[in-house]
């Protein structure tokens, strides 16, 4: 996966050159280790400052909504159905972006690196091959990837761009033999008293940043339910009612759009495991409209249009 | 470093109830004679201790079963909300047209037992210097924020390995800093070596039983300590010449649409900053009840400048995050001429969810 | 919701139409019984902001 940053930076330069888009959106590298920072370029030579690696976690189509412009942008699975899925909802028109279309391997999660060097303070860290080196003060260790992957990378199935208008390098081979709900049967094995307190104990380190809500691609609303305030719908505290409701109501927005890209988890400062709040509802799409968000251009979504076979038994 | 303890804590009305330390004589207590002591006073004082929990460690009130872990880093979020909460009830009213005091806000009744915050990290403590500028000075003192403070004793433990994202001496402080802090202890391996700073430190020590003095052996290991921490501190920022620039030419530079775009608006960098204090007021009603809300906000936040009117002056993601470093960097200085409205903790660096770096941020405006 | 721990028979879905005035009272009669039936609502109430 390292070696995309040559063809990325070739190819996104060229772009830029040859006038085919007006802007290109990527990662660049971070100032500190397992970070990378989202940047806008314009001109071709600054096509040298992408990168691409296993800590490009966080979701590029967040950047595209409002954007009138000619955008370039890299693209892995999850990211590309998020493209699809703007485009679907009309956030951009397929002509406007050119997708250079990337297969992953799954993205790294920075708080299980920490914990396997026991929290010590992390000096640098580097991949080749699926080999992890992390370095801090008084030692080197050598990780697997593997192990460090987000939960959502674990049972990815549509690791390769599901659209794309150039692909760098060829495609990866996709997970199979998964048992892709096992966490959301997990919940469904607690009586509801214990789901109550598992949900509750979940948010009770919630600090309203938002920043699940701002690094989510399908949260574009000009007005936020949360911002409202002629009803207000939400109290802005930190009252644990408010905070659950925050967080049920923009799981409940994101029903059927959710593309499990992790990026909510990826930002939270608190470190929330916020998938749990998506994943049901990413099953019922599965097991009741047969859905995947993001795969179908053409498509429309089940939440957004009637077919007389939908699901109906839970009504009386 | 003689500088740096200086006991510069900040104008005006810093300290009122505590002058400096009569008697500057370091003591020592072993580890588990400490918390003995601290577990003892936990009856008449909250104190607040470092405890870790699954992701992170946070300040919990010493109690039954609570164990604090001393051997820490720093809290993923500050103790800041310790003498100003996220959300607190300021006022409260009855909405009832029979009560005769219907309409009529109240003050909410508050815990007056006194606090002490212990293993606070001197960046934290300074940060405590900075926000008291906003909500304890002459045109204005905010009763809750306030008395909460001058409650409040701030036991220190300095950083003997300072992360690679702090910079705390580049911004006025240090990893043994005695800004802002009644005691500062040293962490000699089994023990701790306690100073106090002001008289409100040499009181809390008084009542922890006090420990036996403190030989050569154990001050010369407490320097030692402090060298190496020295050393050990991460990338400095650069923002001396930020004073003497002129706000237009900061406000008009154009690296900040670069410096702008991953930024995704959200508020973690000013709800996990010790030195961030703006905040939101919302009025809930419940039944008959009123309440008057205090909430943190965040000028990363679209609404923040939302008017009335509808009109909003900086409701392009550009303007908010020059806002940030502006008021943090160059604002702040030229109004309070102390320094910058940072305490070099590292959190914003670590935490921010698209790696905008303030010191990167302090440099591209030291040289504009 | 009964995902996050909301008591199943708390929230109920029925298709009624404007003239089908006695399967209304039909449904709003069970409805009303089965959610008596499971005592004050406790979770996901918002009462006084519960904020220090």
């Amino acid at each position: 996966m390292e070696r995309y940053t040559e063809e990325i930076r070739k190819r996104a330069g060229n772009l830029l050159k040859e006038g085919k888009v007006d802007l290109f959106i990527g990662y660049a590298g971070g100032s500190v280790p397992m970070m990378n920072r989202p940047i806008l370029v314009r001109r071709p030579e600054e096509a040298e400052l992408l990168q691409w690696d296993s800590f490009c976690g966080l979701n590029l189509a967040n950047y595209l909504t409002g954007c009138k412009e000619r955008i370039g942008v890299i693209a892995n699975g999850c990211n590309s159905r998020n493209i699809v899925n703007h485009i679907v909802e009309n956030q951009v028109k397929r002509e406007q972006v050119y997708i250079l279309g990337v297969p992953c391997t799954g993205m790294i999660d920075r708080r299980l690196v920490s914990s396997a060097v026991g929290g010590k303070d992390i000096l640098s860290v580097s991949e080749e091959n699926g080999t992890v080196t992390v370095e801090t003060a008084g030692s080197k260790e050598q990780l697997n990837k593997g192990d460090l992957l987000q939960q959502n990378c674990r049972i990815c199935t549509h690791r390769n761009p599901v659209i794309q208008d150039e692909m760098i390098g060829d495609p990866v081979e996709e997970q199979k033999g998964l048992e892709p709900f096992a966490d959301v049967s997990e919940i469904e094995a607690m009586a509801p008293g214990e789901r109550w307190e598992h949900f509750s104990r979940l948010v009770s380190n919630c600090i309203r940043c938002y920043a699940c809500r701002n690094a989510c691609p399908l949260c574009y609303c000009p007005t936020c339910f949360v911002d409202d305030s002629r009803p207000q719908w939400v109290g802005k505290g930190s009252d644990p009612v408010d905070t659950m409701t925050f967080h049920l109501m923009r799981a409940y927005h994101c029903a059927g759009r959710c593309t499990d890209c992790g990026a909510c988890e990826r930002v939270c400062p608190v470190g929330i495991p916020l998938r749990q709040f998506t994943r049901r509802l990413n099953r019922d799409a599965w097991k009741l409209f047969a859905w995947e968000a993001g795969m179908k251009l053409d498509e429309r979504p089940p939440l957004d249009a009637y077919r007389p076979d939908d699901c109906n038994d839970f009504f009386r | 470093m003689k500088g740096l303890r200086s006991m510069r804590t900040g104008p005006t009305t810093a300290m009122t109830s505590s002058g400096r330390a009569r008697s500057m004589k370091e003591q020592v207590f072993s580890k588990s004679d400490w918390l003995k002591r601290l577990r003892a006073l936990a009856g008449s004082t909250r104190i607040y201790v470092p405890v870790k929990e699954p992701e992170f460690h946070v300040f919990r009130i010493l109690g039954e079963g609570v164990e604090p872990d001393f051997d820490y880093r720093n809290t993923r979020l500050s103790p800041k909300a310790i003498i100003y909460p996220s959300s607190e009830r300021l006022f409260e009213c009855s909405l009832d047209e029979k009560d005769p005091a219907c309409n009529i806000f109240k003050d909410v009744d508050k815990d007056r037992t006194p606090l002490a915050i212990v293993g606070i990290r001197p960046c934290d403590a300074h940060g405590f210097g900075i926000v008291q500028r906003n909500f304890d000075n002459p045109e204005y003192k905010d009763p809750w924020w306030v008395s909460r403070f001058e409650s409040c004793t701030l036991i220190g433990l300095g950083c003997s390995s300072p992360g690679s994202t702090c910079f705390c001496s580049s911004v006025g402080g240090g990893p043994f800093s005695e800004k802002l802090l009644d005691v500062l202890l040293w962490d000699l391996g089994d023990q701790f070596m306690a100073r106090a700073v002001t008289q409100k430190g040499e009181t809390f020590l008084a009542q922890a039983g006090g420990g036996a003095e403190a030989d050569q052996v154990a001050k010369k290991k407490a320097e030692e300590v402090e060298k190496s921490a020295a050393k050990r501190l991460g990338r400095t920022i650069s923002a001396d010449r930020i004073r003497g620039k002129k706000i237009n030419d900061l406000f008009n530079a154009d690296f900040w649409e670069d410096v702008a775009f991953g930024c995704i608006n959200c508020g973690t960098c000013t709800y996990l900053c010790p030195t961030c204090w703006c905040f939101d007021i919302q009025d809930e009603v419940f039944g008959k009840t009123g309440d008057r809300i205090r909430n943190w906000d965040s000028c990363m936040f679209p609404l923040f400048t939302l008017h009335g009117s509808g009109h909003n002056p900086r409701d392009k993601k550009v303007q908010r995050l020059r806002q940030r470093f502006m008021h943090k960097l160059k604002y702040y200085q030229d109004k309070y001429n102390a320094g910058v409205q940072c305490s070099g903790c590292g959190r914003c660096v670590q935490h921010c969810p698209v790696n905008i770096d303030i010191r990167e941020v302090a440099d591209r405006m030291n040289n504009v | 919701m009964e995902h996050v721990g909301i008591e199943p028979g708390r929230l109920h879905f029925s298709w009624i139409s404007s003239a089908e005035s006695t399967k209304f009272v039909d449904v709003a009669k069970a409805v009303s019984e089965e959610v008596m039936s499971l005592g004050p609502a406790a979770r996901l109430v918002k009462k006084r902001a519960e904020v220090m």
